[in-house]
């Protein structure tokens, strides 16, 4: 029996809603105005480390109470975790995918995470090391790695699947590339998609410092403005990044899913490619990279100039800007995408970096706008790309963005979505 | 049991967990709670927290069948009782 087309492989699956929680805004508007403005809302931040003296640290924080929210479970919410709960729950609003409206059995939780409980191992660990004291029984169920997407099946009663995927800073890029594919080949008919990540804590952004991939705050660390401007993806002299916290989510659905229940669709995601690079532990390579791009717009059936945008993984890290801009111009031409990376506004976000940097080309596809890259006056002259910086750049009739996610580990992840239903 | 010991756990019950009030009476089983096993280990060592008391493992299993907040209140008690500086330690 022929498939219906909406679960054709290659068939592209329906965006219904969104929700954020982030540096830059737990709103999408306030989300939208922080984007297209560029303000950056990177800070510095000491480190509180027993014994030790160490500089502090860019970093860009939500402003988010996580002990507002409710646990589906009702143990104690790693922050992480209760960020994701709270932008799944808005994208479920936004999506009107109330209860009623779909099969329990017919929904799954794909959720990326790099270190998810990050923040309450660090905790425990004071708490048994530092502080003498003891361990609570609920430890384990708040830190381990798939916490947020468990939390999340429980609170929307899902039955179909709850996964959870762990590649760095391609987790989210990865979890909403393989709800598509599981949509796309029928297991499923409607999925929350995402990923979250927050461990701004002492001991987890000392070791990002000892990588040296942080900015080097230096004699500016008290300068406020100084600090906001840090990050400069793809500008010569680039240092490295700020390290944020956020959460973001989506509901996904094929495409006869959406139509039954009268669902608005804001935009199809309709290419997906993960690959490895399968060189290095942390070196990127561009070529890892052009393939899962070129794969991706093969998925989506598009020419690399049917992308309008492309929201670059763009590190700011001297070999990590310098190995993108290389696949980038082998896959598109020289100059032949426009590109940001809004990493310099909301820091690097590590599991929810895909889903953040997927909804920001979202954004860009709504607007008709693409946001610039904040605090760089020129890309490096070594780069033969077209950086959008400075101002928005208007983009009326924009069909088809690009946002690429590459991973510490070497996993590289690619989506493309495309305007309207 | 004494009153404070009972009240206190009342609170903690109705604060941190979310149950009921109408359901805390001396004789209610901690398994009339509603609580899942876990929340069950979690409500004990908030109690314990509260008193700065620790209720040795073979005294109380809050798994097992029929414990009694009221025999949950007497523990505490006797914990804290025993308590090295407490009054009746010293006696």
């Amino acid at each position: 029996m022929p498939l219906p087309p909406s679960v054709r492989p290659g068939a592209p699956v329906a965006l219904t809603g969104a929700g954020v929680v982030s540096p830059i805004g737990n709103t999408l508007a306030a989300f939208d105005a922080a984007l297209f403005a560029g303000r950056s809302a990177v800070r510095a931040q000491a480190l509180d480390l027993p014994g030790i003296e160490l500089p502090p640290v860019p970093v860009a924080s939500a402003d988010f109470d996580a002990a507002a929210e409710e646990a589906p479970s009702r143990v104690p919410l790693d922050r992480a975790t209760a960020m994701a709960l709270a932008a799944a729950r808005d994208a479920a609003r936004a999506a009107g995918l109330a209860p009623g409206s779909f099969d329990p059995e017919r929904l799954g939780v794909y959720w990326g995470s790099g270190m998810a409980g990050a923040a309450t191992f660090e905790a425990t660990c004071r708490t048994v090391y530092a502080d003498r004291r003891r361990m609570r029984p609920t430890s384990v169920v708040t830190t381990m790695p798939n916490a947020p997407v468990a939390e999340i099946a429980l609170a929307f009663a899902a039955r179909g699947a709850a996964l959870a995927y762990a590649c760095a800073c391609a987790s989210s890029a990865v979890a909403i590339g393989e709800a598509m594919r599981a949509i796309r080949a029928g297991w499923i008919d409607v999925a929350i998609v995402g990923g979250s990540e927050s461990m701004l804590t002492p001991g987890v952004l000392a070791s990002w410092q000892a990588m040296r991939v942080l900015v080097p705050l230096g004699t500016v660390a008290n300068d406020a403005a100084a600090v906001a401007a840090c990050c400069r993806p793809f500008a010569a002299g680039r240092n490295g990044f700020a390290l944020g916290e956020a959460a973001a989510a989506f509901v996904l659905e094929s495409a006869a899913h959406a139509a039954a229940r009268g669902a608005t669709v804001g935009a199809t995601l309709t290419g997906y490619a993960s690959n490895c690079d399968g060189v290095h532990i942390t070196q990127p390579d561009a070529t890892g990279q052009a393939r899962a791009m070129s794969a991706a717009l093969a998925d989506a059936g598009l020419a690399a100039s049917d992308i309008g945008y492309l929201n670059a993984h763009g590190t700011a890290t001297t070999a990590g800007d310098a190995a993108e801009a290389e696949s980038v111009v082998r896959v598109f031409g020289p100059g032949g995408v426009p590109l940001s990376s809004t990493k310099a506004i909301h820091g690097h976000l590590l599991g929810a970096g895909g889903a953040v940097e997927l909804l920001a080309a979202l954004r860009a596809l709504s607007a008709g706008r693409l946001p610039p890259t904040a605090n760089v006056e020129a890309a490096d002259p070594a780069f033969a790309i077209d950086l959008v910086r400075g101002e928005a750049r208007g983009a009326e009739g924009l069909r088809a963005v690009m946002s690429n996610s590459f991973a510490f580990g070497g996993t590289n992840a690619v989506l493309i979505a495309t305007r309207g239903a | 049991m004494t009153r404070p010991t009972f009240a206190a756990i009342s609170s903690v019950l109705v604060e941190k967990f979310k149950v009921d009030g109408a359901l805390i009476e001396p004789a209610t089983t901690l398994e009339q709670l509603g609580l899942d096993s876990l929340a069950l280990m979690e409500f004990v060592f908030a109690v314990e927290d509260r008193f700065d008391v620790r209720i040795p493992e073979e005294r109380l299993d809050p798994r097992q069948a029929g414990v009694t907040l009221e025999q949950l209140a007497v523990l505490i008690d006797e914990a804290a009782a025993a308590r090295p500086g407490s009054d009746a330690a010293a006696a």
